[in-house]
């Protein structure tokens, strides 16, 4: 299979989850585009390394994580969340009910810490716990209890504001 | 009330998709590498143009002092430095191994990299503004034998007072600025950090 064609698999398979991963740590779709983009420019430079592994996903999982971290570095956090909350709502006036919990969660997502956005997301899309435990460099039983504490969080975060 | 269950199924029916296919991904990593790649080019060649320059002005003109030998030496050094710095730097950037590192030790990089960043354009370029100070004033001395005295005193104290300038107000300012970004970015890696640091959390904590 030529490098291309490999991409074009690997980027088929691997872009859903990792859009819901950027988005998840933004909160917002055109940064999370431009950061799923960042990854996947990062993935095929990165392509021939990658050739003989046999968990592929959880090396484009690192990589966009950091890929995450590193745009804190540019993005003023606070402004990111007052635009973050102006997004959700201004989109929520426009889109159906099931769209709008999905926003929720969203919201309630960009209220946890960056560490907590990134394992929460990856937990939702069922990644299995020790390939997150990998990606994240946190030890197994370590990510046990903080995911059981970031989805009492997080459920809490979308009760209370449901009731709103 | 909903439980984590249905937060699950609220995600599993998001439409939500990337805007971004692998073509425009490939399309972008053609246009940035051509991108990097001449912007390193033009730093290149302009700094060649200048090392060239200094050494066809060395050559070609019949100095006859040591201190004119030695302005040049100083200057044609300072060009270098700069130009090793600048490939050094995009080198370290471009290594792309470093984002498989465990999260922790990626935030230890960017720490590393912001400090060095800092350190070079505060402390290392006001080292290198006192060489270029000297490399000009010893230059002049030569100058101020063979020209008029109006050209020399009207060269010297352009030079001198773009060097000031330079060192006294922008490059004060610049550090300034410098140092705010990079107390920010330093506090917010550190705390990134704190995030992932493998620390056991207590049993009532569950």
């Amino acid at each position: 299979m030529n490098k291309e064609a490999l991409f074009k698999e690997i980027f088929q398979a691997n872009s859903r989850k990792i859009y819901h991963l950027c988005y998840g740590y933004t909160g917002d779709d055109d940064s999370a585009n431009d950061l799923m983009q960042e990854t996947f420019m990062k993935v095929w430079q990165n392509l021939d390394k990658f050739r003989n592994q046999a968990l592929i996903s959880t090396w484009i999982y690192r990589i966009a994580v950091n890929t995450c971290l590193s745009y804190l570095r540019v993005e003023k956090r606070q402004a990111k969340d007052e635009l973050t909350d102006n997004i959700i709502e201004n989109k929520s006036e426009e889109i159906s009910d099931k769209d709008e919990q999905v926003a929720s969660l969203y919201k309630c997502i960009s209220q946890l810490e960056e560490n907590e956005r990134l394992i929460i997301t990856m937990v939702l899309d069922e990644i299995p716990y020790p390939e997150i435990a990998q990606i994240s460099g946190i030890s197994d039983g370590n990510l046990r209890v903080k995911i059981h504490r970031i989805k009492q969080k997080l459920t809490e975060l979308y009760n209370k504001n449901e009731r709103f | 009330m909903k439980d984590f269950e249905a937060l699950k199924n609220i995600w599993h029916n998001q439409v939500a998709l990337p805007k971004v296919s692998h073509e425009d991904v490939l399309r972008k990593v053609r246009k940035t590498k051509n991108g990097f790649a001449n912007k390193l080019l033009i730093e290149l060649f302009g700094m060649c143009l200048a090392i060239s320059m200094l050494i066809y002005v060395w050559i070609s003109s019949p100095f006859k002092m040591w201190t004119t030998h030695l302005a040049m030496v100083i200057m044609i050094s300072c060009c270098l430095y700069y130009l090793y710095i600048q490939v050094r730097d995009y080198i370290r950037i471009k290594d792309e191994s470093l984002l498989l590192n465990k999260p922790e030790e990626y935030i230890d990089y960017l720490k590393s990299y912001r400090s060095d960043r800092y350190i070079l354009n505060t402390r290392k370029y006001k080292i290198y503004t006192w060489f270029l100070s000297f490399g000009f004033l010893f230059y002049f001395i030569e100058i101020a034998f063979l020209a008029s005295l109006w050209v020399t005193v009207i060269g010297m104290v352009f030079t001198m007072g773009w060097i000031l300038f330079c060192y006294f107000v922008l490059m004060k300012r610049y550090i300034r600025k410098e140092e705010l970004k990079l107390e920010d970015m330093i506090q917010d890696l550190e705390r990134l950090q704190q995030q992932f640091k493998t620390n056991e959390p207590n049993e009532n904590q569950i």
